[in-house]
C-alpha cells in the first residue's frame, strides 16, 4: 500500500483518540490526526481549539492557524483563550490532546522554544544565554503538559530531535523521571506516547523513560535506536504496528485535501 | 454614551501611543485578529523602545520587531502558525535587540484577567516546573530564576504553585469586527484575549473593520463584550487586519504573508517591504494600497454569512467620513 511516514504517525496518532473524549488539537498535523479520528471510528470524540472554537470543521483545506477562519465557518460557539485553555485545559478536564515538538527528551519533556549551541544551555551554564535559533514558544502546549488528563507527542523521528536531555522545558513531561513531576500540582497526568515518523514510544510505569514498544511495517528496533540520541530501551513485547487500512487513509485524505501529509 | 469617540488613525497613535509605553494588542493572534494596520502606524510614525505584552506575535510584532521598534516582549507563543516562524521577530530576539520573555498561551489572558481585577498575583500551575519558571530573560544570569514566578504554596491544600504578576498595559489597541461611534463593539470568531484585555489596559483604543449604528448593540447585547464604558477612542480600519484573517469579512491572504514574512528577515528586505506597503495616507488610502484584486479574493470567505444579521447597520465610507468631519 503507498502511504507516507507523515500519514502513518497522523493514523497512529489518530487510533489513540477514542469515541466521546474532550480532545484539543493544534494546529497543523495534530489537527489532521484528531479529525482523522473524528471521521474514522471516534465520531462523537469532542473536539476543540484553544482559541474557544468548538462544534467546528476545517473547510477549504488545512486551517492555517487554531483561530482561522477555515475552522471557523462552521463553530457553534466561540469563547476565548481563557475559556478553552483555562477552563477546559489547564483545570484538568480534557481527556486526550496532542501536542507537536522541536525536541523531546528521554522523560517526555519537549522544547519548542529554541536550539542553543552544545554546552550553552541555560541548565548547563546556569544562566539563560540566548539562544543560537529561536523557535515559537510553548503556545498552548504547556497548558496542555500541565493539565490533560493524558496527551501526545507527535515528533519526526531525527536523532538531533531526540536527545538525553533537552536544551529548554517548554511544556514540561515526567521532568528528571519517577516521581519528579509529582513535586508540582499539575492536575494533568502527563504524556501518554510519543508518536514519531519510526513508531511508537511509551513511558515506563515508575523510571517514566520512554521505551519502544512499536514499529511500522518500514521501519525497524535498529533505525530507531539510530535515531534516538539516548540509549533506548525495547519493550520485551514490542510489536509491529498494523499499516494502515484502506478505509483509515480514505478517511485521512478526506482529512487532509491539500495532501500536506503526502508529501514525502 | 453620547460622546463619539471616533478619530482617524494618524489621531489615535499620535495622542494614545508613545516610546517606551507598555503595549498590550489583541485578539493578538498570529493567523486571525489583530490590529495590523495600527502597528503599521506606529512604525510609519517611527515609534521604539516599546515593551508589549503579546499574547502571541502576529504579522503587527513582527514588523515592530523587524524595524528595532519592539524593546521588550512577554509572549504566549513566538510564531505564525503554519505561515512558519515569525522572521522579522525571530531576527530581532537573535540579536539581542528584543528581550522576549516567555510565558504560554493560557497564562498570558490569565495574568491579564488578574490586571483587570487589580489583583496583587495570581496563582496558577501552568509555567511551574519548567523553563518559562526557571529562565528568565529579563533576569538571564540567575538560572533557576525565583523571582519571575516564584514558587509558593497553596495555604489550603500545601500543592506548590507559581505565583505570577498581572497584567496592566499603559495603552492597548483591539482590532474587533464592529464598533459604534461610542465605542460598543461585537467581534466575530474568538475572542481570544481581548475581553481581559480591555479590563487590564489604562487606555483602549478600538480597531474595527466596521462602523456600524448603535441599533445592532441594541438588538443583540448578549454579544456586545467590549461596550463604551472601557473604551477612549474608535478608529475605523478597514482591513485592518490584512494580510491576517477577519473572521466573518476576510480570510488570511496566503501570498502576503508569506511575502511579508520573507521580506521581514532582513533589513534591506524591511525597507522594501516599507517602501512598497508602508505609505499611504490614510485608512481609505490604506485599502487602496490593498487593491481590489486581493480584496476581491481575500472577501471570498466560507465565514462570510456570519455577517449577514448585522449588515442592515453597517456605516458606509461616505458616512463615517462625514462623521469624522462633523466633529
Amino acid at each position: 500500500m503507498d502511504y507516507t511516514r507523515q500519514e502513518m504517525m497522523a493514523i497512529a496518532t489518530g487510533r489513540e483518540f477514542k469515541d466521546g473524549e474532550l480532545a484539543i488539537f493544534g494546529v497543523g498535523l495534530s489537527m489532521l490526526a484528531g479529525f482523522f479520528a473524528q471521521r474514522n471510528h471516534a465520531p462523537g470524540l469532542m473536539a476543540f481549539t484553544e482559541g474557544g472554537v468548538y462544534g467546528s470543521t476545517p473547510v477549504g483545506g488545512l486551517p492555517w492557524g487554531i483561530e482561522d477562519n477555515r475552522i471557523s465557518a462552521n463553530a457553534v460557539s466561540f469563547t476565548n483563550a481563557i475559556d478553552a485553555l483555562g477552563f477546559l485545559v489547564a483545570s484538568g478536564r480534557v481527556d486526550n490532546a496532542v501536542i507537536g515538538a522541536a525536541e523531546v527528551d528521554k522523560y517526555g519533556n519537549v522544547n519548542t522554544t529554541g536550539i542553543w549551541a552544545p554546552d550553552t544551555e541555560p541548565w548547563k551554564v546556569g544562566k539563560y544565554t540566548l539562544p543560537r535559533v529561536r523557535l515559537n514558544g510553548s503556545g498552548g502546549a504547556n497548558e496542555i503538559a500541565t493539565g490533560a488528563k493524558k496527551y501526545l507527542l507527535m515528533v519526526t523521528h531525527e536523532k538531533k530531535r531526540f536527545n538525553e536531555k533537552v536544551a529548554y522545558i517548554s511544556s514540561p513531561g515526567y521532568l528528571d523521571g519517577g516521581n519528579t513531576r509529582e513535586k508540582y500540582g499539575f492536575p494533568g497526568g502527563g504524556p501518554s506516547a510519543m508518536i514519531t515518523t519510526l513508531g511508537i514510544l511509551r513511558p515506563d510505569p515508575v523510571t517514566k523513560e520512554f521505551i519502544l514498544t512499536g514499529y511500522y511495517p518500514f521501519s525497524s528496533i535498529e533505525e530507531i535506536k539510530e535515531n534516538t540520541g539516548w540509549d533506548l530501551k525495547v519493550a520485551p513485547d514490542v510489536q509491529v504496528i498494523p499499516e494502515p487500512t484502506e478505509k483509515e487513509l480514505e478517511n485521512l485524505r478526506a482529512v487532509d485535501v491539500t495532501g500536506s501529509l503526502r508529501k514525502k | 454614551m453620547n460622546k463619539s469617540k471616533l478619530i482617524t488613525m494618524k489621531e489615535a497613535v499620535e495622542q494614545y501611543t508613545y516610546d517606551g509605553m507598555y503595549f498590550g494588542h489583541g485578539g493578538a493572534l498570529p493567523v486571525g485578529s489583530d490590529c495590523i494596520s495600527f502597528f503599521r502606524e506606529m512604525v510609519k510614525v517611527g515609534r521604539k523602545d516599546i515593551d508589549i505584552a503579546s499574547n502571541c506575535n502576529s504579522q503587527g510584532t513582527n514588523l515592530l520587531a523587524a524595524v528595532g521598534g519592539l524593546k521588550r516582549m512577554e509572549v504566549g507563543f513566538s510564531g505564525l502558525e503554519v505561515y512558519g516562524f515569525a522572521n522579522g521577530l525571530k531576527r530581532a530576539v537573535e540579536t539581542g535587540q528584543t528581550v522576549l520573555e516567555d510565558y504560554s498561551n493560557g497564562a498570558i489572558p490569565i495574568r491579564m484577567m488578574a490586571g483587570a481585577l487589580n489583583w496583587p498575583f495570581i496563582p496558577m500551575f501552568m509555567n511551574t516546573g519548567c523553563d518559562q519558571q526557571w529562565a528568565s530573560a529579563d533576569d538571564p544570569e540567575n538560572y533557576p530564576n525565583t523571582k519571575k514566578i516564584p514558587e509558593i504554596t497553596d495555604p489550603f491544600t500545601g500543592r506548590i504553585c507559581g505565583a505570577f504578576t498581572p497584567i496592566k498595559p499603559d495603552v492597548a489597541a483591539i482590532h474587533v469586527t464592529m464598533a459604534d461611534i461610542y465605542g460598543n463593539a461585537i467581534m466575530l470568531g474568538t475572542e481570544w484575549n481581548r475581553y481581559e484585555l480591555s479590563r487590564c489596559s489604562k487606555k483602549v483604543i478600538l480597531c474595527a473593520d466596521k462602523i456600524v449604528d448603535t441599533g445592532v448593540m441594541r438588538q443583540y447585547p448578549n454579544l456586545v463584550r467590549i461596550p463604551y464604558i472601557v473604551v477612549d477612542a474608535v478608529v475605523y480600519a478597514p482591513f485592518g487586519v490584512w494580510p491576517q484573517c477577519s473572521t466573518g469579512l476576510y480570510d488570511s491572504d496566503e501570498e502576503h504573508m508569506y511575502y511579508m514574512n520573507k521580506m521581514l528577515k532582513t533589513e534591506e528586505g524591511t525597507n522594501e517591504y516599507l517602501q512598497a506597503f508602508g505609505q499611504y495616507d490614510d485608512v481609505f488610502d490604506y485599502v487602496n494600497l490593498v487593491g481590489q484584486e486581493r480584496i476581491d479574493k481575500i472577501t471570498k470567505t466560507d465565514t462570510a454569512f456570519l455577517m449577514d444579521p448585522y449588515r442592515q447597520w453597517i456605516k458606509t465610507d461616505a458616512e463615517i467620513k462625514e462623521l469624522l468631519e462633523r466633529r
